[in-house]
């Protein structure tokens, strides 16, 4: 059966306003029509097709602009405002808490439907199409934009985007048929823009409406059924009155080159057709079929204009001399050359020009250029519109949000989680993990549980560091490269067993990290197996220099000795111990089920209350990496940042016999490379992150992190050089820096091994 | 619509080995319950209710699995407060085990053989797709 999603049925004869006037239209009347019914023009001249190929009576209703007026029924009630003849409409004023709601009232509506066959357009071949499909048994829906139903966009799935004057279809079709039909050949010529000019369609439903058109001429093919007088000959131009109306239409004949002047209240032109075949050319890979005019790619061009003052595009008021001066320029092409003029850039996306621009070009290369390729919207939108039913990003809560809350804690969306900023006072945050002890949630880390009979192989050709060596109950700080040797994410190996890891990812890029990982493992076709943990296990760093009393006092006596980890009950709760440090003092990480989190945070933070313990937010432990120079990848590091840059070049073993980016370092090592992240200290308050690094009146690079630190008593911050020969000093908001090596505190790295 | 964890067993591993995995249930003195097998990929499965396997291949991956959270809607509430915001087209066989996102959320969704759904979130997810689906206190 065929479905029709809307419902139907015309109003009765009315009256709308327009620019504040009362104007009555008949029933089955669109606005466009009311308008011209009316004695007036849509939008103050232009060539009018009436079937929503153009950008020439385009209005605003009931305040929403760039509204097709042939397009849209004139209903009691509503109220049009013409688009101004020259310029830009003045869009409605919008106010509110929240720019992504509509002004005009709740968000709208998406109806989904899948379907087996949606037929876009409602003409004979449309019908045709339609009528076949049912005939076998399918569902089928046609969408006509003539019934309201315009088809703004079709996506990969497939997936068809309907505007209709109530809500926004999502149909999701398993077949699509394209019969859109044709559309009229627009004039471009001299006065093209006059009031009172027609193609041949248009004037035939004006007719049918009962519209008189005066004194009509046509040129080229007259309408039929339409009383006008024939004119032959080539047009040349349209001459207008005072008012902006057409006057008289000028016509040549080639052969014996005169012109001949028919007075006239109305131009018709019967220029040919071109085939409506936007959303075919916007379809790219989707699969679908197109059937009638639509599909007749060898519809003979127009004419190619000539004259200079000519408008081509009427959108954007491109002339023929506008073209010309593009084509000067080198932009050869129809691709670049409506990018550089604008034709074909307007509101009717090269509905009407298109046809003109390819047979410009065409007469200036002899060879017919293949229209360009389409992109949705091909009809105007509303944001509420174009946003309806869309979804911002899920961001994360760690089983200890409510804890954090409950502490007084600041939360940001950071790395696609919800995470503590700090929980009210980040100093007295950062001197508890520098002198006493800490609990940072770390639940956010990447985690991923990688087996198989293949994994040390797999992990030698992943990481630039060396894998096989790292015994059970080891781990080993690796950098993740990718092919250009670029610094994708880093993160921990942690061999579990002879063929079992874990390893550990940094929070925001952990899905690209596992997505990476598996795409290898098809690519080399090894056997290994892999589990995404990251939801699944939360984590509680306990820190500073107490922290090895809390533990003992949770029983944990035995600890893991630097870089080592153990499983283990802290508290009573089944732990992952690993011994690690972020923060520059002795930590340990308890990785363990995401159910008993709340359980061993709040065992530790009673176990610690003597101990002084509190938590630690980003702000502090962003403070505290930066004194121990601890680069965060995609904060301080650059899309195309190696370990030479980063000066992480420890990190990498170039004797492996491979790992992935290792051929493009081995090659970029033999290249200048100026490019290197410092670190920088300055007396008094940090610099705003950001910051540019000056050198003599120069920015030589910018400043990636900065932190006041409380420990040292000055700023501390790590920064990109770009320029050699590399300072001593620079100048970063005006005051002095020393370019200084990392780590600025405990360099020996002491206190973390402790 | 009612919320309750979902505790199982998971495991990646040869996908012949779990197609021939044996599944141990809460075991002996507990009432009788069949674990929801739900094949999540070729080489991985959860097994709802699981409290151990039985698999043959020795570099499996086998873990207790605590994150996920199953959200139970009788068929009706299923249609009126969550297919509208499921993009994807809805398997129309029963029962039917579907993955994809609801409201922009990453989830999984069982259907039974009544129609009643459950769908299944990660815990850390939770609280954010309840916030997206108008659903009755």
């Amino acid at each position: 059966m065929t479905e029709r999603l809307l419902p139907g049925g015309q109003p009765e004869a009315g009256r709308i306003v327009v620019d504040g006037r009362p104007v009555s239209f008949a029933a089955g009347d669109s606005i466009a029509v009311a308008i011209v019914r009316a004695g007036e023009s849509p939008a103050g001249g232009g060539t009018l097709c009436l079937t929503g190929d153009c950008g020439n009576c385009l209005v605003q209703v009931d305040g929403v602009a760039y509204v097709r007026s042939c397009q849209q029924r004139a209903y009691p009630g509503i109220s049009v405002t013409r688009h101004p003849r020259e310029g830009l409409p003045v869009l409605p004023h919008i106010s509110g808490p929240d720019l992504t709601l509509s002004p005009f009232g709740p968000g709208i509506e998406v109806l989904r439907a899948e379907v087996d066959v949606a037929v876009i357009g409602g003409g004979a071949t449309g019908r045709e199409a339609a009528a076949t499909a049912e005939g076998e048994g399918k569902r089928v829906l046609v969408l006509d934009a003539e019934g309201g139903d315009e088809v703004v966009g079709i996506y990969p799935g497939p997936m068809v985007i309907v505007r209709t004057p109530t809500l926004m279809l999502h149909v999701f079709p398993h077949e699509i048929v394209v019969a859109t039909g044709a559309a009229e050949i627009h004039p471009a010529v001299p006065g093209n823009g006059l009031d009172g000019i027609l193609t041949a369609r248009a004037a035939q439903r004006l007719h049918a409406a009962g519209i008189e058109l005066g004194a009509a001429v046509a040129v080229g093919t007259p309408p039929e059924g339409v009383p006008c007088i024939p004119v032959a000959g080539r047009l040349v131009r349209v001459e207008g009155d005072e008012r902006g109306r057409v006057r008289a239409v000028v016509t040549a004949d080639d052969w014996i080159e005169a012109e001949t002047t028919t007075p006239c209240d109305t131009l018709i032109v019967g220029l040919g057709f071109a085939p409506r075949d936007v959303l075919v050319r916007m379809a790219g890979e989707v699969p679908l079929s197109v059937v009638g005019p639509a599909a007749d790619a060898a519809m003979p061009l127009p004419p190619a204009p000539t004259d200079p003052t000519a408008v081509v595009c009427t959108c954007n008021g491109t002339t023929v001399a506008d073209l010309e001066t593009a084509w000067e320029r080198g932009f050869q092409e129809l691709e670049l050359l409506k990018r550089s003029s604008l034709a074909c850039l307007g509101t009717c996306q090269g509905g009407a020009c298109l046809p003109q621009v390819r047979a410009w070009i065409a007469a200036r290369t002899g060879h017919v250029p293949a229209p360009f390729t389409a992109r949705p919207a091909s009809r105007q939108l509303t944001l509420a519109e174009a946003g309806a039913d869309v979804t911002v990003d899920a961001f994360r809560r760690t089983p200890l949000h409510d804890e954090h809350l409950a502490l007084g804690g600041r939360l940001d969306r950071f790395g696609g989680w919800w995470r503590p900023w700090h929980y009210g006072d980040p100093i007295a945050e950062y001197w508890a993990v520098r002198e006493g002890v800490s609990l940072g949630d770390v639940s956010t880390l990447g985690k991923l549980v990688v087996s198989g009979p293949d994994v040390v192989e797999f992990l030698e050709r992943l990481y630039p560091c060396r894998v096989a060596d790292i015994l059970p109950g080891r781990s080993r700080y690796a950098l993740l490269l990718n092919e250009r040797g670029h610094i994708m994410d880093d993160g921990m190996i942690l061999r579990e067993a002879k063929n079992l890891f874990a390893l550990t990812f940094t929070s925001g890029g952990a899905a690209n990290a596992e997505m990476w990982i598996r795409d290898w493992i098809d690519q080399w076709g090894l056997n290994v197996h892999v589990l995404d943990r990251t939801m699944s296990l939360a984590a509680i760093n306990v820190t500073g220099p107490l922290g090895a009393e809390l533990l003992t006092r949770a029983g944990l006596a035995e600890r893991p000795a630097f870089l080592g980890h153990t499983h283990a009950d802290v508290a009573g709760v089944p732990c992952h111990v690993m011994r690690l440090s972020f923060t520059g003092e002795a930590s340990w990480e308890l990785h363990h089920p995401v159910d008993r989190s709340v359980e061993l945070w709040r065992a530790l933070m009673s176990l610690g209350a003597d101990l002084g313990i509190r938590p630690h937010g980003l702000k502090a432990l962003f403070g505290l990496r930066l004194e121990k120079g601890h680069v965060i990848v995609g904060m301080d590091t650059e899309l195309d940042t190696t370990p030479r840059r980063a000066r992480m070049a420890w990190a990498v073993r170039m004797d492996k016999p491979t790992f992935i980016g290792k051929a493009a370092l081995a090659r970029t090592a033999k290249q200048p490379d100026h490019r290197r992240l410092h670190g920088f200290t300055m007396d008094g308050q940090a610099p705003v992150e950001g910051s540019p690094i000056m050198v003599d009146g120069d920015i030589v690079g910018h400043v990636t992190g900065s932190w006041t630190s409380p420990v040292l008593g000055k700023a501390v911050m790590l920064g990109w050089l770009k320029r050699l020969p590399y300072p001593e000093t620079v100048t970063i908001e005006g005051r002095e820096a020393i370019v200084s090596p990392t780590p600025f505190y405990d360099p020996e790295g002491e206190r973390a091994r402790a | 619509m009612h919320a309750l964890r979902a505790p199982g067993v998971r495991v990646v591993a040869n996908p012949e080995s779990i197609d021939g995995a044996v599944w141990h249930d809460a075991g002996p003195g507990r009432e009788e319950f069949e674990p929801l097998v739900l094949r999540f990929a070729r080489d991985e499965v959860f097994a709802i209710g699981a409290t151990g396997v039985e698999i043959d291949d020795a570099d499996a991956i086998v873990v207790a699995e605590v994150g996920y959270v199953a959200l139970m809607f009788p068929a009706d509430e299923f249609v009126d407060f969550v297919v509208p915001h499921i993009e994807w087209p809805a398997p129309r066989s029963r029962p039917a085990f579907a993955q994809g996102s609801i409201a922009g959320v990453p989830a999984k969704v069982y259907l039974d053989v009544t129609g009643a759904a459950t769908v299944l979130v990660q815990g850390v997810y939770l609280d954010e797709l309840i916030d997206r689906l108008p659903m009755p206190q």
